[in-house]
This record gives structure tokens, sequence and C-alpha cells, in this order.
């Protein structure tokens, strides 16, 4: 099965100390590795101000990790024990991966177009539009 | 008759060519986005072409995380804007609206702002 990205925040109690996000962080990367997915890179955001009251705390320590995963089963158990874990007051999985894909499509499509660009305007009108499309040219490179 | 008919259209135009010197001067800038006209009145007034934010920037893709970008989207109680408002694109709407729907579920953005 093609491999699947997914977006993984999650949301821990801000007083929670240091080492216990990392152990926390440590043991969803073993999971993850378990049933043959990656966490690939791995932000801690730090304390934010949530822009609502969540178990009535108004910050939270947020946690990004970028997954890796063939399988659903992944996902299946880092949410699980996000669940489990007692500090963590909120979480969030996005599969990622197609839309990414679009977004580098739709750049093809416009580097494409915009290589394609400079050769249609000469022959109709020869010195304003060339100017006019040379700017754009310049800020993409 | 023939006198009752001319007699309105100067009036409509004194209003119409009135109408346009308002939005008008603000064609250059960018800056006035929301509500832009305030009056909608009976003719159609030549108002400023307001262009979708993503497609001059050629944004490919609207990302949830970035909360600070959204936040523009979004009126001061949470609700998100309409088109008719921004000038957003229907293409680049439609990202919008997930990625700040997204944004709402992971505390990046209020549902509804707390008063």
């Amino acid at each position: 099965m093609e491999e699947r990205l997914y977006d993984l925040i999650f949301i821990v109690r801000p007083d929670t100390p240091e080492a216990d996000t990392d152990k926390l962080i440590a043991t969803l990367e073993h999971a993850a590795t378990e049933k043959g997915g990656k966490l690939d890179k791995v932000e801690k955001w730090g304390r934010k101000r949530m822009a609502y009251r969540v178990h009535k705390l108004r910050e939270g320590y947020y946690v990004y990790a970028l997954v890796r995963s063939s399988h659903g089963e992944v996902v299946k158990e880092l949410e699980r024990r996000l669940k489990v874990a007692d500090p963590v007051i909120k979480y969030l999985t996005v599969r990622v991966d197609e839309e990414l894909k679009r977004k580098e499509k739709l750049q093809r499509h416009r580097e494409r177009r915009a290589a394609r660009r400079p050769r249609k305007p000469t022959p109709a009108a020869p010195s304003a539009p060339v100017a006019a499309v040379e700017p754009p040219a310049a800020a993409q490179a | 008759m023939a006198d009752g008919t001319p007699a309105p259209a100067p009036q409509q135009h004194s209003h119409h060519s009135s109408g346009p010197g308002g939005p008008r001067p603000s064609g250059p800038g960018g800056a006035g986005r929301p509500g832009g006209p305030a009056k909608r009145g009976k003719r159609s007034f030549v108002r400023k072409k307001k262009v979708c934010r993503f497609c001059v920037d050629k944004v490919d893709h609207i990302d949830y995380k970035k909360a600070d970008v959204l936040a523009s989207f979004i009126q001061e109680r949470g609700k998100i804007l309409p088109r008719r408002m921004t000038g957003t694109c229907a293409r680049h709407q439609r990202w919008l609206t997930v990625a700040i729907k997204r944004a709402q579920n992971i505390a990046l953005l209020p549902f509804a702002a707390e008063l």
C-alpha cells in the first residue's frame, strides 16, 4: 500500500514537566516504529494560548509531529495512546499527503505555464506585454 | 408624458455620478478588504474590484497550522467571513474554510469568541 502522511498535533497540560513531554514523545515514536510507521519530524511549538478553554485551561503546550505510515494501524495506535495519556488534553490527526500532492501538481502546472508564457504575447503586441510579463518571471526566479 | 420621463433620468444620473466618487479613489490600495463598500444604493456603483488575496500571492495550499493567516478571514466573533466580504475566489475559499475548521479543532482558532 502506498505511503500516507499525517499531521499529528497534540496539546499537553502546560504544567507538565518538560521531561514528561519528552518521554511521551519517545513512547509515541517507539509505538509508531513498532507498527511500521515513522515520526518524520517532531516539533515542539511550546506553550501557546489556546483559542478557547480546554479542561478549564487557557494555555497548552503544543507538539507537532509528521507521521509517515503505510497503513491505518499506526495512526490508530498513536491516537489510542494519546487518548490514554493523562497530560494530553487535545489531539488532532490530519491526513496531508493528498493535499501535498495537489499542491505539488499545482506548482508544476504553474511553472510550466510560466515557462510557456513569454512566447505567446510577443507576436500579438511586441513591446508592452513583454515588459508586463517579465516582472512575475523575475519574482518567481 | 414626454416631460415626465426625462425628468427622473437626470436625477438618477446625479446619484450615479456621486456614487463612484467614494469608492473609486481606493483603486490601487489593497488594504481595504472587509466591509469595503459600506452603502449599497439602488444603482450599481463603480465598485473597487476585490481580488482573491491567495490568487495574488499564488498560493497553492492553505495551511491550517498558520493561524495568523487564517485569523484575518474570521470575524471578531469567530465566524468565517464570506467571499463577498473578502473577495476570495471560490477555490481558495473552499480550501480556506477547511483550514479554518481544522484550526478550530486544535484550538488555534476559536469556534466562537469568548466573552
